[in-house]
């Protein structure tokens, strides 16, 4: 598999110029040519939810998008939202809710959130339970990460 | 798995048969098929090739025809292995003469899968295998319309084109998928089907193929 | 008990930087020069190689090496039994047959490794696979459980007279002396299957060999550093200290990680080494579906012998346990499900008998539950059928039944996975059954809202079902705590963490015994580097096992500060406290010494040393309990069924348990939602199908099927009750596996009585939409 292919990415805000497989999984290109290592893959093929991350402002599965694909186009992945003394909204009312336990599963909860709350700012319950039903967890049941995002709807509303 | 079903070729019945002899004809069915080769009385070999996008599998099949009973019926035993897996089935294959020209034929059997078909694919290969038979019976009855418009007309040349492999894997997709296909998230789905469909078409086919 | 920390829902301290994805897990450890493994798998369940062809795939750029059995020799033999067999039961009788870490002549279940391919990249290797051609030839698989044992049925291991792995037989009174005394002897079979622990990041494992300081270090998410580093050394001809195995940040382990001596680590450790390179595998969702061990299926004849009034005389439970096709694991699951059969009720007369039998389906292990849900599940089932058939409620025989509160310790004449007796340390099981009846509102539903419902045409059941979880068996776990000069605190740990706060609930524990702040306190677990002693992360057994010896520990160094301390500010021991991390007089508080300071005076670095004294502010415990401290409690459900698509929705889950003292009841929680989750999993929707020639046909998500949030309860009420266990000094149990265990049991009897106008009666604990209507057909047609 010689053949490659150069891609114009921005992840984060930084742009990056790569040669990639056209074979090269956004998701492996992300984790392991740019070390951007938040993102997860749990399950490589588009199931779990793991992997998401924001393309051109969109949450997307990672693992079910090529590299090329995602050439000309801008990407954000968990760590473009808060760092340990600087959290975003949501990560504050995960922590805040125990709404993590392994905490792999969490960063495609964060990307899914982070696009769901930009359109839906105040939702119900029952809307939430929705808004995340495309991502698996092993540890929490979801009964806090519900919780969590309504408390960070509140915290984005007071923002 | 059991699969069963059955199809009306316009035409009678000794012409069909004879059509089923023919590897060619079946390979037609068949794109991505390398060689149907016959190796001793009764017994075939086959291999095919799919290529469809990236996705790429080769598959080699054996063939073994047994309770011949000319033009009625035969038993038929299909053995295929390839990278995303194996197939083995047992399958009777019946034409019955409706006294109008056409020609029923009946088809059941049991197809054992393993690898990757059936740990990814199993749940899809009903559907899958039912769209691939209807669509390689559409070639069939085109092919078999060619043959006999050839016989008519006294002519050496079948006037039959087969449809190419791209065409095929698409059709098959299409109609798997539907709308689907735009999704990344199915791309695994189809990853996987166009490998199924393949593998099951060669053993239901397989069966019916000669005899 | 509780403390400034300890019982105190503090937030966790892991999470901020796990949150922000500023952690590493295993996938995410890059090494200079490193490489990447693929396997190539069995497609067949059972059946003999005739040959491998690798040439093409070696032939392929890039690709290092392919490896069969053939390439490594005499180091390919089974693995060793991860759990000695249970020759403390009399009469007990085993057959071992251990993990074979590649194919050698015949594969025993479909995802076998036949070959190992080492490439420079993933990608690479997985090609390579495809290039490696296996000419096998078909056995026929053994897949059902009581056919395998019968004669004539193909042998999964030829050198084995038949297809049994073990069995056990014990009894507590007289079942013989049960059926002379019972008004009524009701008979029932039940089908049991269980779901695979699929926590969210799968296994893997990276090797790294340095040939200058001969020396290995392993990166793994296994729940056992230890028995991963002992088994290395061991078969690499190592010592101990030669190897180091560090867990990364782990993504869930629920079971199956605990596993060592698995194909990847007996295989990449041995490359790493003669390669020279560091390896990296990373297993994808399906090979960890087909590959990673899992629980499976169980098939129980059992009966209850009962008075007219309801009173139990006695049970016998015999049963099948499905071991796949190796039993590295020894009993520990069929064990806990004899010790979990009659745990919450007063059942005079016990037999219990299983035998273990092999199959070609993947290895069995535990997975969070363990067989526990299965003991529950039989005798809550049989309490149901018992009820039906005397005429009363399900509440009334269970409270006619169950345990008192006086009655513990409780002897139960059955020993379980530790080998010793269980004992039922302490517990109130009538109060958490009570108070979970009051919180499903269980009379007010049965006598207003169902009757008012069903009159609507709505399908509404309720249930109520009880359990015991036994946690925190031995043998034993150990830690070290270490104040540093700088004045916080380091607690280092054997035992390995996957997600269960256990750096914030050991943190809380040394807290509050050294009088830092919690943040303060770093804890380590799972890295053999810090700590080479331990057993493992199982049997819910962290916050009760290693908790314990890491407050034992820590006591040792307040004891050694007060003493030091004493010396230092000329006070007697008796009154100097240590608070806001110095050590003061209580009376006077400007008269203190820091803990800092006084951790660098006590390793003096010249002059003399008290005898009898030793060096630092620090100390080493170890606890290990003489039997496991036992959790309990009680659920109760209220579903609605859609009539027509059988879909089940959960109105509403009560849910009590008693894990003595909580550390941090947020985290218990926690961990109680999260078994729910996997409860319900079991209950409603996931199942490992294995097909007739033992293809198991639901390897990925998309046919197994994950309780996504949706799936979940739409109110879940929790209520706590703490009963201390009189075992350890902090009165705590286990409860990690608790949520997990009472769900198939209450949302079978919940959808019954949903169902109650057909008459349906289910047989196994793993329904699904199109099952349920099948049971109702048939129900309907009989």
């Amino acid at each position: 598999m010689a053949q490659t292919v150069k891609i114009n990415v921005t992840v984060n805000g930084k742009q990056y110029e790569r040669e990639v497989e056209p074979r090269l999984l956004l998701s492996d290109f992300i984790r392991h040519d740019l070390g951007l290592t938040g993102t997860h893959v749990g399950c490589e093929h588009g199931l779990c939810g793991a992997c998401t991350i924001l393309l051109d402002g969109e949450a997307v599965r990672s693992c079910t998008i090529f590299a090329v694909q995602a050439d000309g186009h801008e990407i954000q992945t968990v760590e473009s939202l808060g760092t340990p003394d600087n959290l975003h909204p949501i990560q504050q009312a995960f922590i805040e809710k125990h709404a993590l336990q392994c905490g792999f599963c969490t960063p495609g909860f964060l990307m899914t959130l982070v696009d769901y709350l930009g359109d839906n700012p105040n939702p119900t319950e029952e809307e939430i339970r929705e808004a995340i039903d495309g991502n698996f967890c092993r540890c929490t049941g979801y009964f806090n990460i519900v919780e969590a995002v309504k408390l960070a709807a509140q915290k984005m509303a007071s923002h | 798995m059991k699969l069963e079903g059955e199809h009306v070729f316009k035409g009678p019945r000794e012409a069909v048969w004879e059509m089923f002899y023919d590897p060619e004809v079946l390979a037609s069915a068949l794109p991505g098929t390398q060689k149907l080769e016959m190796i001793a009385e009764n017994e075939y070999e086959g291999a095919m090739n799919v290529r469809i996008g990236p996705v790429s599998g080769s598959f080699t099949g054996k063939l073994v025809i047994s309770d011949v009973v000319e033009p009625e019926t035969c038993t038929l035993t299909v053995d295929g292995r390839g990278t995303p897996g194996f197939a083995k089935g047992v399958g009777k294959v019946q034409f019955i003469d409706q006294g109008d020209g056409t020609t029923l034929m009946k088809y059941e059997g049991d197809l054992n899968i393993g690898g990757a078909l059936a740990s990814v694919g199993q749940r899809m290969i009903d559907s899958v295998a039912k769209t691939m038979i209807r669509q390689a019976f559409e070639v069939l009855d085109k092919a078999l319309e060619a043959r006999l418009a050839a016989k008519a007309s006294g002519s050496e040349v079948v006037d039959f084109k087969p449809p190419s492999e791209t065409e095929f894997a698409a059709a098959v997709a299409k109609d798997m998928a539907g709308g689907l296909t735009k999704i990344p998230e199915v791309r695994l789905l189809m990853y996987i089907i166009p490998l199924v469909a393949v593998l099951v078409l060669l053993a239901v086919l397989f069966r019916g193929c000669s005899g | 008990m509780a403390g400034k920390y300890v019982h105190q829902s503090i937030l966790r301290l892991e999470d901020p930087e796990l949150i922000t994805g500023n952690v590493q897990f295993l996938d995410d450890i890059k090494l200079p020069g490193m490489l990447h493994a693929a396997f190539k798998r069995s497609d067949y369940a059972h059946a003999r190689i005739k040959s491998i062809d690798v040439s093409e795939a070696r032939k392929l750029p890039g690709v290092i090496g392919v490896y069969t059995a053939e390439d490594f020799g005499d180091y390919i033999k089974p693995g060793p039994l991860q759990v000695p067999p249970p020759t403390a039961i009399k009469g007990a009788t085993y057959a071992a047959r251990t993990t074979m870490p590649i194919a050698k002549d015949k594969v025993r279940y479909a995802g076998e490794p036949v070959a190992i391919v080492i490439a420079e990249s993933r990608y690479i290797a997985e090609d390579a696979c495809d290039l490696i051609y296996v000419d096998y030839e078909p056995l026929e698989a053994v897949v059902d459980l009581e056919k395998a044992l019968q004669p004539g049925s193909p042998l999964v291991h030829e050198d084995l007279p038949s297809n049994e792995a073990g069995h056990v037989r014990q009894e507590r009174g007289s079942w013989e002396q049960a059926v002379k005394e019972a008004d009524l002897i009701i008979k029932r079979k039940f089908f049991i299957n269980r779901n695979a622990g699929a926590a969210m990041e799968n296994r893997g494992i990276v090797v790294q060999w340095d040939k200058h300081a001969k020396q290995m270090t392993i990166w793994c998410g296994t729940q056992s550093v230890i028995a991963l580093r002992n088994q290395t050394a061991a078969r690499l001809g190592l010592f101990e200290s030669q190897v180091r195995v560090i867990t990364p940040n782990t993504g869930g382990g629920f079971g199956p990680k605990i596993n060592t001596s698995l194909p990847d680590d007996v295989l990449i450790t041995y490359l790493a080494m003669k390669l020279d390179r560091p390896i990296k595998w990373f297993e994808d969702r399906r090979e960890n579906f087909l590959a990673t061990t899992s629980e499976r299926d169980q098939v129980h004849y059992c009966e209850i012998a009962v008075k007219r009034d309801g009173t139990i005389v006695g049970l016998k439970d015999f049963f099948y346990h499905n071991t796949g096709a190796y039993n590295p694991y020894m009993m520990t699951v069929p064990l806990n499900t004899q010790t979990h059969t009659v745990t919450n009720y007063r059942v005079p007369n016990f037999l219990t008998e299983f035998y273990v039998v092999f199959t070609n389906q993947m290895i069995v292990t535990p997975v969070r539950g363990a067989g526990r849900q299965y003991g529950v599940f039989v005798m809550e089932r049989m309490l149901d059928a018992a009820a039906k058939e005397l005429g009363m409620s399900p509440v009334e025989i269970r409270r006619k039944n169950l345990l008192p509160a006086n009655a513990y310790p409780y002897y139960t004449s059955i020993i379980g996975q530790d080998f010793v007796e269980g004992v039922l340390d302490s517990g109130d099981y009538p109060s958490a059954f009570e108070k979970t009846l009051e919180l499903i509102e269980y009379d007010k539903f049965v006598k207003e809202v169902q009757p008012k419902l069903r009159a609507e045409g709505k399908k509404v059941g309720i249930g109520v079902a009880c359990f015991s979880e036994g946690t925190g068996v031995g043998p034993y776990e150990g830690a070290r705590v270490t104040v540093g000069g700088n004045g916080k605190v380091v607690v280092t740990t054997g035992y390995t963490s996957q997600g269960q706060a256990h750096y914030t609930t050991f943190a809380q524990i040394v807290a509050d015994q050294l009088g830092v702040d919690v943040k303060d306190v770093k804890v380590i677990t799972g890295d053999t580097g810090y700590f080479g002693w331990g057993a493992g992360t199982f049997a819910s057994r962290g916050i009760t096992v290693a908790g314990t010896a890491t407050h034992l520990a820590a006591q040792k160094v307040r004891q050694k500060a007060l003493k030091l301390a004493s010396k230092i500010l000329q006070a007697p021991e008796e009154e100097l406290e240590l608070a806001d991390g110095v050590v003061r007089v209580a009376d006077i508080p400007s008269k203190f010494i820091a803990l800092g300071d006084l951790a660098t005076l006590a390793n003096p670095m010249r002059g003399t040393m008290e005898p009898g004294t030793e060096p630092g502010l620090e100390a080493v415990a170890y606890y290990g309990p003489p039997y496991g401290a036992t959790g309990a409690g009680a659920v109760g459900l209220i579903v609605e069924v859609d009539p027509e698509t059988m879909q089940v929705s959960l109105e509403k889950m009560a849910f009590v348990h008693d894990c003595g003292t909580p550390v941090n009841p947020m985290v218990v929680d926690g961990q109680i939602h999260g078994g729910i989750q996997m409860g319900i999993g079991d209950a409603f929707y996931e199942e490992l199908i294995y097909d007739e020639n033992g293809q198991l046909v639901t390897a990925s998500f998309m046919d197994y099927l994950f309780p996504q949030a949706t799936d979940m309860p739409k109110k879940l009420v929790l209520g706590h009750m703490e009963t201390p266990s009189p075992l350890n000094p902090l009165g705590i149990k286990g409860v990690g596996e608790a949520g997990a265990i009472p769900i198939p049991s209450v949302f079978t009897q919940a959808v019954e009585n949903a169902l109650w106008d057909t008459g349906v009666e289910f047989d196994r604990d793993t329904l699904s939409p199109s099952r349920i209507f099948t049971y109702v057909q048939q129900a309907k047609g009989a």
